[in-house]
């Protein structure tokens, strides 16, 4: 039985068709050597900047204001390592808990269902938000701490703290530094300083609002009888009791806060206290009245000062300082090699997340069957079936979490601000340290010529950091991928 | 002979496993069924995978000690059936189950049977074999890990039974360390049932072992099968006929999510008493 349709009359041109499809695949040639040719651009500009600039100084090195032929980026190079360890400390274990519990365990409730699917939802939308956004969050959320704790002020005492030891120091007549121990008290006046709960007369309570001297009297017009200016005086009394400081408003209103111990900038020695000097000999101050002459001894020069004098040649006072052991913490976090750590855990935990689901339904679900066939528990099925099998999955997208983590800027430089170079070494979790980004961002913006150099050649380091870093998460990928087959 | 049978099985898997305590409760859930002639009583049972109902008022004795075959054209209902026997249906939120599943005198279908020793004692052997990407010794021992605790000569000793009884033991006994992936596919299938067995379940549900396999595996299965039967309870569902007729004591046909009949295989096979049966089993549709 022959068509009664024949073929119809018109061809479309070959030539034409295979034409197109020729230049469909040099088009896509074009478009991935565009890639290529601006990765490889700027590597060349990288490395002609900043090549030179390469050395084992610079690694080791410090920042070094107005000198870069001096600077180094050790210290950022530490400081990197150091935040992006309890960084993936922090995130590792919780990403990968919430990508068993978002892939295992999805629960047959209906309410459970709806939170789940807002789970899985909000991770989602998290992996793409840009990082900046995560800096102002764990601005709020660690270095102030949702306002709950009083800010930390520079060479003050902050509210919480524990692991430092403050001590009052001052320097003997020989020479020798000497320091005792020092311990808060109530202080008669104090000057207030920041915003802090207090209550009027009447009982009623209100925050009390500070403001400086230069601060436009508009701005506070309809509050005068809940500010002070910075620095008003406060003196200690009682009331029903309880010590509390009292002071006036600007209003005119008395106020007054309860009393709290604390540390006061000087202490003055009057008579003989036990000391310790820094070889860690404890022996007696020996304190000398305005009137005795000085002792002709060094060895008992070493061990003397004037009493409180009036006359200020002869005074002697001791200073507070400040020493941080190695588990300094204190609450608010502040700016702190903390609170980025915890920051940086906040950037890439949805990464973490949304690799370890991949990884984990990359899993056969013949394998759960045969879990499950055996007798297993479901946690037991996670463990002994899924887990192996997703470990590379996981792996993989772990490093290349911390390979973001690594170069993330934004966050930093709004938790723990700009810093270049500190004075001292990385000692607690509570210090501020540079970082290899930032110090990149820092060294490019700077007008002096030297630091451009530098900078290219910190990125130089930084991207071989990467290199490094996706290298390792392919071989980690393909020895697993053996060993499974 | 099926007290003899019995007590041969008693003495075979048991021993190896009779200084050993099973790490769920005491008390086991299931007894043993020797002394009972029915392992599985299936009554007034209803399935549904959310609103589509897969298996309609099935009445069904599962005999102990002897191979029955579930036969049938594809989506009728088979699978199903198997694996409600050991509560595999769970892992599937739709599904669920109504009238009364009698494995050893309990119905497992209760909220409050406890699954996990269900699983250890009805065991399953899937379609398309299943080992762990781990050692071929880790993946018979998969199951006594889970359950028991035994020392390291019981537990080697279990495993060598364990694959002389699934007939792997020549072929695998200088390689135990090695992945289980490494095996073809009818000794990685006959790896499965030496992992089912290893436990000592009361029954073996076994769904187209074969239908992946080439004839000679499939022929080598069939032969264990058959040796299985003394110590086991077996249900296997097949497509092929033919395998059903070798293997099987007893035979029941589902059309539709019903069975149509079901008896002795030989009565089934050469005396049916549907013309629906016989139209099956000759071969005019399906």
């Amino acid at each position: 039985m022959k068509d009664s349709v024949a073929q119809p009359r018109k061809h479309r041109s070959v030539a034409r068709r295979k034409l197109f499809n020729n230049s469909f695949s040099v088009i896509c040639l074009l478009v991935s050597s565009l890639a290529i040719v601006v990765l490889a651009t700027l590597l060349v500009a990288i490395f002609s900047t900043g090549g030179n600039w390469l050395s084992f100084e610079m690694l080791a090195g410090s920042h070094r204001e107005n000198n870069p032929e001096e600077s180094g980026i050790g210290q950022a190079i530490l400081g990197s390592l150091v935040i992006c360890s309890i960084c993936g400390l922090v995130a590792l274990p919780i990403g990968v808990g919430t990508a068993i519990f978002l892939e295992e365990f999805k629960p047959k409730g209906r309410l459970l269902r709806i939170f789940h699917g807002l789970v899985q939802l909000n991770i989602n939308n998290l992996a793409g938000v840009p990082s900046i956004v995560y800096g102002i969050l764990g601005l709020t959320a660690f270095v102030y701490m949702f306002g709950a704790f009083s800010p930390i002020r520079v060479n003050d005492q902050p509210d919480h703290e524990i692991g430092a030891t403050y001590f009052y120091q001052t320097k003997t007549l020989g020479g020798q530094y000497v320091r005792f121990p020092a311990v808060p008290l109530i202080q008669p006046v104090i000057k207030i300083k920041q915003g802090r709960n207090a209550s009027k007369i009447n009982g009623d309570k209100f925050k009390l609002n500070v403001v400086s001297a230069s601060t436009e009297k508009s701005k506070y017009a309809n509050q005068v009888n809940e500010t002070v200016l910075l620095g008003t005086e406060a003196k200690l009394s009682s009331r029903n009791g309880n010590q509390v400081y009292e002071a006036k408003t600007i209003g005119g209103d008395s106020f007054d806060f309860p009393a709290e111990a604390t540390y006061s900038q000087f202490a003055k020695i009057i008579e003989p206290i036990t000391v310790s000097n820094s070889d860690g000999d404890t022996f007696s101050l020996n304190v000398l009245s305005k009137s005795e002459p000085i002792p002709t001894d060094p060895t008992i020069l070493a061990q003397s000062v004037f009493a409180d004098s009036p006359d200020p040649n002869k005074r002697s006072s001791a200073s507070i300082f400040r020493e941080n052991s190695l588990f300094h913490l204190h609450l608010p976090f502040s700016k702190s090699v903390l609170s980025a750590a915890l920051t940086l855990a906040l950037v890439i935990l949805p990464i973490v997340i949304i690799a370890s689901q991949e990884a984990i339904r990359g899993v056969p679900q013949t394998l759960r069957e045969a879990a499950f066939g055996m007798g297993a528990t479901r946690w037991q099925v996670v463990r002994s079936a899924v887990l192996p099998s997703a470990t590379p999955g996981i792996m993989t997208g772990a490093i290349l979490a911390m390979s973001r983590a690594i170069g993330e800027a934004a966050p930093l430089l709004a938790v723990m601000g700009g810093v270049l170079g500190t004075t001292n070494h990385l000692s607690s979790l509570m210090d501020k340290t540079p970082v290899l980004p930032v110090t990149i961002f820092k060294w490019a913006g700077d007008e002096n010529q030297g630091f451009e150099h530098l900078a290219a050649a910190a990125i130089i380091v930084l991207l071989a950091f990467l290199l490094l870093m996706n290298s390792l998460a392919i071989f980690i990928r393909y020895r697993y991928e053996k060993k499974l087959s | 002979m099926s007290n003899l049978a019995s007590s041969t099985r008693m003495n075979q898997s048991r021993s190896i496993l009779s200084n050993t305590i099973p790490q769920a409760s005491p008390a086991t859930l299931i007894p043993p069924v020797e002394n009972e002639s029915i392992a599985i009583d299936i009554t007034g049972f209803n399935a549904f995978y959310g609103s589509f109902q897969a298996l309609h008022d099935l009445n069904l004795k599962i005999p102990n000690q002897k191979v029955t075959a579930f036969i049938g054209p594809s989506g009728c209902g088979k699978s199903t059936l198997l694996k409600w026997c050991n509560r595999m249906n769970d892992i599937v939120p739709i599904a669920r189950a109504t009238g009364s599943l009698t494995v050893g005198g309990q119905n497992i279908l209760t909220r409050s049977t406890d699954v996990v020793d269900l699983r250890r004692q009805v065991g399953m052997v899937f379609q398309k074999a299943n080992p762990f990407p781990k050692s071929i010794f880790d993946n018979v021992a998969y199951g006594v890990r889970l359950h028991y605790k035994t020392s390291r000569s019981e537990l080697s000793d279990l495993v060598e039974w364990s694959l002389k009884k699934a007939a792997l033991w020549d072929e695998v006994k200088d390689r135990l360390k090695r992945s289980a992936l490494g095996l073809s596919g009818g000794q990685q299938q006959r790896l499965c049932i030496a992992r089912a067995i290893a436990t000592g379940p009361e029954i073996l549900l076994m769904d187209e072992p074969c239908s992946a396999l080439d004839p000679a595996s499939t022929a080598r299965i069939e032969d264990l099968i058959f040796e299985l039967r003394e110590q086991f309870t077996i249900v296997i569902v097949t497509h092929n006929m033919q395998q059903a007729a070798r293997c099987s004591d007893r035979t029941a046909f589902f059309f539709d999510g019903k069975i149509v009949e079901e008896g002795a295989t030989e009565d089934v096979f050469t005396r049916p008493r549907k013309q629906q049966t016989e139209d099956y089993v000759t071969g005019k549709f399906g």
